[in-house]
Formats: structure tokens, C-alpha cells, sequence
């Protein structure tokens, strides 16, 4: 929308003229007329009836290019829950996925997120400073394309999910200690909000890029993280500004089956607590987990004249250990391998299970002609060392973001990255034994890896699409189709659309 | 050396320590960083852009309280912002000192806070209002400079032709019964920021800014009274911009020897005024002082007890402390490393003002809707 200069014209001879105004100027301050047709009265007493504000139930419609929101500040709503310090926003994400090459059938397939957060600031509220209370909700919608058409370990969006209204996060986070050096959280928590993170990756649109393969398949439910959760406690302590140590404790699963019991019945975790509430409180193990966050350019750091710019880096070391028992994946309780038709079908349990990672977000490139252009590269890897109790042996990420990759696109970012997973080897001699034993077609699993490339457009405040493409090799890490039976999955094309929007 | 070690403590995430070597400035002296409080007040505005030490007790403020204004409202949308917080650095209580109506005839377009606040020793404050009604200069007013009383009460605007977008943090002499304000005027002419210039495919650049000296008269117990106003420099660049509103002179300070210096955002340059107080005429674009090197996107300025000068990047999370005598730039620090933002801290920053003792400063971020304290 071009928009026509509405400022009155101004010359030098104006400009002169005002120079000399000064006498005319007091007096026009006493409130004189003015008799000359020189500058117009510069001051004004503010009477009381000015300033009566709009009362347009639909006034955020008129400004629906710029607003925050879709519908602007909720007709006041907003406005008076921030009287009280409560923040609330609701977002939702919509998307159409479908592959066209490749998979188990061809189809497109919307699938869609709501999500509702409300946020208490306590020194708005209570006037203590530091202190956030979260709860936050998710309403899952559409069909998941991963599951029906492509079998493969990466899942293709990160908002796929069963289908289901949840409760999903509630917590207290309280920062201590002067310059916030502590900062306490305690409650339900989606650890993928917070662990393991890469912040450049989460730009893209396959699951992988936010909780990553791993524990995704080896933790008890795929771990607490979208759309689960778990009740525990984090502690972070900043002793110098570049450095971070992040400690937590939490529900070993987020259900409150013993993680056995759960791999035993094949439940899907999603529906052992269908609803985000059943609070699992440490009845069957504890999920610790620490992480080293290194910052550069830290906070307070002292930059040179002669330095060349400045080009941030996040570096983070971390390691998890689940004291949940975890059945063996290639042999049962009585030393067969589970694939065996003489095996007793039991499970052989290994108590605990661990997984080592680092992430690394660097700036590589920033423009000179436009700071806000900046090519960003993101990297995270994981690996367990238990390949008996474990599907997945490894992981890893990798992929380059160009922020501002247009000119004046400011808010725009281009990417494009890759996942890699290994299957365990174990998992893949349980694949060995299924094809000896039943001699049928079952090839023993791999690994698989796909690359994505995205570009997310900024529309308005409110909206951002997000065109997506990726191509999976060797889909499920080369299973069986069950479609032939006697195929691998074909390689997959996947592409699609997404939309977020703050509403 | 001394380069060296500043690197390295760079690296190492620390400020380098003054029992190094002799100091070179201010900043290395200034090791914490502290959230005193957020600047959100009850309608929800966003956005934190002047930053204002009270320097007398008042109606509701006390000497030494932080006066911030803001330049959003709840939606987010710039040049909305209609409120003034007021934090006491004993109580540690943050209260609202001022509501403007968004709408206010006598400010042509309304109200928007900016960067362009004072409270005089009188106990005025003044104002200014870049209004918008989109969040954009598409709709923006050539708004106003706003007086309000201790007690925050709206009692009269300044408006008219030489007023246009006041915007940068003000640069005062204050003499009690008269006082000289310096205002940059950053609107004059800016189209909306789809408006592009089809060579950079930005949106066009104008050379139509200002910095306006108004001089004003306290009548005991009455609003100040403007007295005169000169343009004392003009043809300073600006830009629509849709992220960041206008890029325009934005930081004023007045040296000891009345050399009026000015952050050129746009240029990024820090330009000097001679005879700023007593000059008659414009002096153009000034002249340069420093320009580029660790300056990006300059905005407000504050002065440090050795005379030198702080200034808040707008491109990233730095503030750099310049020499103007030498024009030299000594060197920066982060006040802001906000990695959610590319490069760190690109946008949080915006006002800045020195503690009363010299000790260290105040600021805000924008992405955080904070004031902070940055200290030894």
C-alpha cells in the first residue's frame, strides 16, 4: 500500500522565517493571535475533552497489515489482562504436506496446531520481580502424512501429532541472584523448549530440526517434548556472562506407565495420557540432564576499534541419563532373539539408558551493506553408547540459514539443512533375525537422511508462509513397504505449505 | 597489548579489567548488568525508547527516579505508544507517571512517544510524539512535543511548522527559570516504508531532517513558555523503515564549549554543531566527528564522567564510547547479546542516560520491554 506524502511542504524560506520568529513565537505561547501569516500557533493548553478513544469493535480489520495480531488487541481483552500482568497468545499452524514421489501412498495432507499460552509476570502482578507463571495448551488437528504415507524415522513437520486438545506445559520460572545469574523452573515441562536447542534450526518444518531423532525414539514416549510434557525441575547458573550451566531433573516417562510396561503393551504414549494431565511424578525413574551453553559475544564483552564484526556463536554440550528400565531390542527375557517363533515373547530389561550431544548456531557471513543479512550456520549431533536398548544409535543435523536473503525482506529467512539417523545395530540384527526366521522380505535398517529446504516470508506481524521442500533417502532407513511387502519404502519428495498465525 | 587484552577478554566474555594499564574510558569500568524492571505499565504499551533521570523530587517523582517512555501500544504498533513509566531505584517499584489520549487534537496525527523526553528542574516534563495510526509512516502526524507536570497531568503542546517527528533523546540546558532544549526532527516529508527507491530497493532516503534549539521561560509555578526556536542543523538524512519506523538523527548531546553533537543513524555518523546555543542560523549536516567503524545505526547518547561520549548501536547490542575532541572511537561494549536477534541485540537498544553519580548508566531493551543498569 504506497501512501502519498501527507507532510505540508517545507522550503528554506520557511525555514528562515521561523529562525526569526522568536518574539512572535512568545507571544503566540501567551496564546496571541497571530497577525502575520508567518508559522501557525505553536502552543496549545490540552483541554478535557480530548483524546476519547475509538470504540470500533472492528478497528484491528482497518490496520490488518501492521496489527501484532490477526484480531489486534482482542477488543480490550488484552489490554485489560495486561492491567493484571497476564500475557496471552494463541497461535496457529496450518500446513499442506504431501509427497509426490516415493512413500507408502501419494496424498497431500493438511494437518494444523493451535496453541494457546498464557503468561503471569509477577512483578506486574504481585510486584516481585523475576518471577513467570506458563500454562499453555495445544488443540492438534488434520492427518499425519508422516505415519500414513511416508514410514520414515524423521517425521516430516513437527507439529504432527494425534489428534487431541491437551494440556501442555505448566510451570513457575523464578530468576535469582543479582544480574539474574539463577534461574529456577519448576513444573510440567516440554523439554524440547529448552534442551538440546539449535536456535537456527528451529526455522525449519521437519521434526528433527526441534527435538531431535534420538530421544525421539529412545526415550521412554519419545521423550517429554511436543506435544508431551513432564513434571520436574530446571536450574540454570550463569557464573560469568559467556557461560551457562543447565541442570535438570524430571519424570523419567511422560506417562505414568513404567517405560517397560509401556514398550510391552506398544501403547502409543500419546494416548496413555491423552490429555497432558496425568502428572507422572517420579514412580518409575528420573530423567536428568546436563547442558554447558557457551555465548559469544557475551554479555559485557569489550569489542575493539579495529574488530572485525562481530560474529555470534552458541555452542552447547550436553548429556541426559534415564534410570527408566528399557527393554532390549533384539533379544527377550530368555536370552532368544525376540524375532525367534521359540522365544517366550519377554522382555530382557537393561536398567538405564544415556545419550551425549552438541549443538553449535554460528554466524558465518554478515553483510557490510546491511547488518540485518547474516548467513547462519547450525550443526547438532547425538549418540548413545547402549545399542542394545536403543533404535536409534545416532543423530544429526546440519544446515545453513540466511537471514534477510532479499533486500528490505528483514524479518524473511531462507534455509536449507539435513538430518542423518543410524538405526542401532542391534535393531538392525532384530531385522537380520525377522527375514531368517521368517523368511520373508525384511531388510535390516540402516539409516536415513532427508534434506530440506524452506523459505519463511513474514506477510505481516501476524502471518508468516512457509513454502517447504524435502527429500528423504531411504525412508524408515530402508524398511520394508508394507504396501509390496517385498520393497523398500521408495525414496520420498515432499512438499508443501505452512502457515503460522498469531491470532 | 592493550588491544590484545581487550580482545581476549572479549573472548573470554569479560570486560577488561582498568588495573590492566591505565583506563582508556569509561566502559571498561562497567562489569554488571542488571534487570531493574519491566517498562510494560497496565494498558500493555510496548517498546521502551526515552530513558530520563529525574533530577528533582516532584509531584510524583522523585529525584533520581527513571522516567521511560513508550513508543508502542499492546498491538505492537509503533508510533502508538501514549505512556510514560516512573521507576524508583530505592523502592524498586515501577509505577505509571503518564497516560496521553492516543487522540489529542492539538498534536497533528496523535501520539507516539519517542526518545525526545526531558524533565526539567522545574519539574516539566517534555515530550515527544511521532504519531502513527498504522504503525508505519504511512499514516504517521507531524506530532508534537507534549509538556506534562510532576504529577503527569497533560497541560499543552508545542506544535507547528518546524516541528516534525521529534524523535532523538534531547540534548538540555537547564537553568531553573529558562532552559535551551535541543530536539532532532526526523518526520519532515518521510513517505510510508513501502515507498522504495528503485535503485536500492529500500525505501527512499530524504535529506530533509532537522535539530530545532527551543529556547523556554519557567514562570514560577506556570508551564514553561517557549520563547524562540531556531533550526540549528538541517538536510540530516531519514528513511521509512517497516521494522524500525524512521532511521533520522536520533542522539543529542551538548558539550561544555556548546558544541551540539548528534548521532546521523542513517549516515552512522556522530556530527558536531558549533555555538549551538547562540548560533542563528543553521549549520547544515554539521560536521564529522566519527563515522562508521564500531557505530552501527547510532542512536542516543549520554555523556560519561571523562567527557567522553556513550552511544547505543541500533544494529546491534553494542554501546560504543567515542572521544569527541578526537574524534576517536575507543571501543564498545555488548549491553545487549540477545542471540535471538541477527546479530545480537540488532534493535533492543534505543535510550541511554548516566546514573546521577556517574557510576554507570541506565538503558532499555526493546525486545524485552526492560530497563536495565549497567554498573561497575
Amino acid at each position: 500500500m504506497r501512501q502519498i506524502d501527507r507532510s505540508p511542504p517545507r522550503t528554506r524560506r520557511l525555514r528562515r522565517a521561523i529562525h526569526r520568529c522568536g518574539a512572535l513565537c512568545a507571544l503566540l505561547g501567551a496564546g496571541v493571535a497571530p497577525a502575520l501569516a508567518a508559522p501557525p500557533p505553536i502552543m496549545t493548553v490540552v483541554t478535557d475533552d480530548n483524546g476519547k478513544p475509538t470504540d470500533d469493535p472492528l478497528a484491528f480489520l482497518h490496520n490488518w497489515r501492521r496489527e501484532g495480531a490477526l484480531l489486534g488487541d482482542w477488543w480490550h481483552v488484552r489490554k485489560d489482562l495486561a492491567h493484571h500482568g497476564i500475557t496471552v497468545s494463541v497461535q496457529e499452524t496450518s500446513e499442506v504436506l504431501g509427497n509426490v514421489t516415493g512413500g507408502m501412498h501419494k496424498s497431500f495432507d493438511y494437518d494444523g496446531l493451535t496453541q494457546a499460552v498464557v503468561q503471569v509476570n509477577s512483578q506486574r502482578a504481585f510486584g516481585y520481580y523475576g518471577g513467570t507463571f506458563n500454562v499453555s495448551a495445544l488443540q492438534i488437528h488434520g492427518l499425519n502424512l508422516s505415519q500414513r504415507n511416508l514410514g520414515s524415522l524423521q517425521t516430516a513437520s513437527g507439529i504432527e501429532a494425534d489428534r487431541a486438545t491437551r494440556l501442555w506445559e505448566v510451570w513457575y520460572d523464578q530468576k535469582l541472584l543479582p544480574e539474574d545469574r539463577l534461574d529456577l523452573r519448576i513444573g510440567q515441562q516440554s523439554l524440547d523448549q529448552e534442551w538440546m536447542v539449535s536456535s537456527n534450526a528451529l526455522l525449519f518444518v521437519n521434526t528433527m530440526f526441534g527435538w531431535p531423532m534420538l530421544p525421539s525414539a529412545d526415550l521412554p514416549g519419545g521423550g517429554p517434548a511436543y506435544p508431551l510434557s513432564t513434571p520436574g525441575v530446571r536450574v540454570r547458573w550463569r557464573p560469568v556472562n559467556a557461560l551457562a550451566i543447565q541442570l535438570g531433573a524430571f519424570s523419567g516417562s511422560p506417562f505414568n506407565a513404567a517405560n517397560a510396561a509401556a514398550q510391552a503393551s506398544g501403547a502409543d504414549p500419546q494416548v496413555l495420557d491423552g490429555s497432558g494431565t496425568s502428572f507422572p511424578i517420579y514412580h518409575h525413574g528420573t530423567l536428568l540432564l546436563a547442558e554447558l551453553q557457551l555465548t559469544t559475544p557475551a554479555l559485557g564483552g569489550m569489542v575493539a576499534p579495529d574488530a572485525r564484526p562481530p560474529l555470534a556463536a552458541t555452542w552447547r554440550l550436553g548429556v541426559w541419563y534415564d534410570s527408566e528400565q528399557f527393554a532390549d531390542v533384539r533379544y527377550g527375557g530368555d536370552g532368544l532373539p525376540l524375532a525367534d517363533p521359540a522365544s517366550d515373547g519377554s522382555q530382557r530389561l537393561h536398567r538405564g539408558n544415556l545419550g551425549v550431544y552438541g549443538v553449535v548456531d554460528k554466524m558465518l557471513w554478515r553483510s557490510s551493506r546491511d547488518p540485518n543479512r547474516t548467513l547462519n550456520l547450525f550443526g547438532r549431533a547425538m549418540a548413545t553408547p547402549f545399542a542394545d536398548r536403543n533404535q536409534i544409535s545416532a543423530s544429526a543435523n546440519l544446515g545453513l540459514v540466511l537471514k534477510d536473503p532479499f533486500p528490505y525482506r528483514t524479518d524473511d529467512s531462507l534455509g536449507l539443512g539435513m538430518g542423518f539417523t543410524r538405526v542401532s545395530p542391534d535393531l538392525a540384527g532384530f531385522d537380520g533375525d525377522t527375514a531368517l526366521f521368517s523368511g520373508t522380505y525384511n531388510p535390516r535398517r540402516t539409516s536415513e537422511t532427508f534434506v530440506e529446504a524452506t523459505y519463511q516470508r513474514q506477510v505481516t506481524p501476524w502471518l508468516q508462509i512457509q513454502p517447504d521442500m524435502q527429500f528423504v533417502f531411504n525412508p524408515g532407513g530402508g524398511v520394508a513397504n508394507p504396501q509390496t511387502g517385498t520393497t523398500r519404502i521408495g525414496n520420498e519428495l515432499v512438499v508443501g505449505v505452512r502457515a503460522n498465525i498469531l491470532l | 597489548m592493550r588491544r590484545t587484552l581487550i580482545l581476549l577478554a572479549a573472548m573470554a566474555g569479560l570486560a577488561a579489567h582498568p588495573a590492566l594499564a591505565e583506563r582508556q574510558g569509561f566502559l571498561e569500568t562497567v562489569h554488571r548488568h542488571q534487570t531493574l524492571a519491566l517498562t510494560t505499565p497496565d494498558n500493555g504499551d510496548l517498546n521502551p525508547y526515552a530513558v530520563v533521570v529525574a533530577p528533582v523530587s516532584a509531584g510524583k517523582v522523585q529525584a533520581g527516579d527513571v522516567l521511560i517512555s513508550n513508543f508502542n501500544n499492546i498491538s505492537n504498533l509503533q508510533g502508538t505508544g501514549t505512556t510514560i513509566v516512573d521507576y524508583n531505584p530505592t523502592t524498586k517499584k515501577t509505577v505509571q507517571f503518564a497516560q496521553v489520549p492516543q487522540s489529542l487534537a492539538q498534536c497533528p496525527g496523535g501520539v507516539g512517544l519517542t526518545t525526545a523526553m526531558t524533565m526539567l528542574k522545574s519539574g516539566w516534563v517534555i515530550v515527544g510524539s511521532f504519531p502513527s495510526k498504522d504503525g508505519t509512516t504511512t499514516t504517521r502526524g507531524e506530532g508534537c512535543l507534549l509538556v506534562l507536570d510532576a504529577t503527569g497531568k497533560l497541560v499543552a503542546t508545542w506544535a507547528g511548522p518546524t516541528i516534525s517527528g521529534p524523535w532523538g533523546n534531547m540534548a538540555v540546558a537547564d537553568h531553573g527559570d529558562h532552559a535551551t532544549l535541543f530536539v532532532s526532527m526526523a518526520g519532515f516529508g518521510v513517505p510510508g516504508p513501502r515507498v522504495l527507491d528503485p535503485a536500492t530497493h529500500y525505501p527512499v532516503v530524504l535529506h530533509k531532517a532537522t535539530i530545532l534549539r527551543l529556547e523556554v521561560t519557567v514562570p514560577e509555578g506556570k508551564p514553561p513558555v517557549l520563547t524562540s526556536q531556531t533550526v540549528v542543523a538541517d538536510g540530516l538524512s531519514q528513511r521509512a523503515d517497516l521494522d524500525n519506523f524512521v532511521f533520522g538523527p536520533t542522539g543529542l548531546a551538548l558539550g561544555d564549549d556548546d558544541t551540539l553533537y548528534a548521532t546521523n543513524g542513517l549516515e552512522n555518523t556522530v556530527i558536531a554543531i558549533d555555538h549551538a546555543s547562540t548560533r542563528t542560523t543553521s549549520g547544515g549536516i554539521g560536521r564529522t566527528v566519527t563515522h562508521d567503524g564500531l557505530l552501527a545505526w547510532p542512536l542516543a547518547m549520554a555523556w560519561t564522567p571523562e567527557k567522553h561520549l556513550l552511544v547505543t548501536n541500533g544494529k546491534n547490542g553494542q554501546v560504543v564510547e567515542i572521544d569527541p575532541a578526537s574524534g576517536k572511537q575507543i571501543y564498545a561494549q555488548w549491553i545487549d547479546n540477545d542471540q535471538a536477534q541477527s546479530p545480537p541485540g540488532n534493535g533492543d537498544l534505543f535510550g541511554l542516560a548516566m546514573l546521577p553519580d556517574g557510576s554507570g548508566f541506565y538503558y532499555v531493551t526493546d525486545d524485552m520491554n526492560t530497563l536495565m543498569k549497567a554498573t561497575r
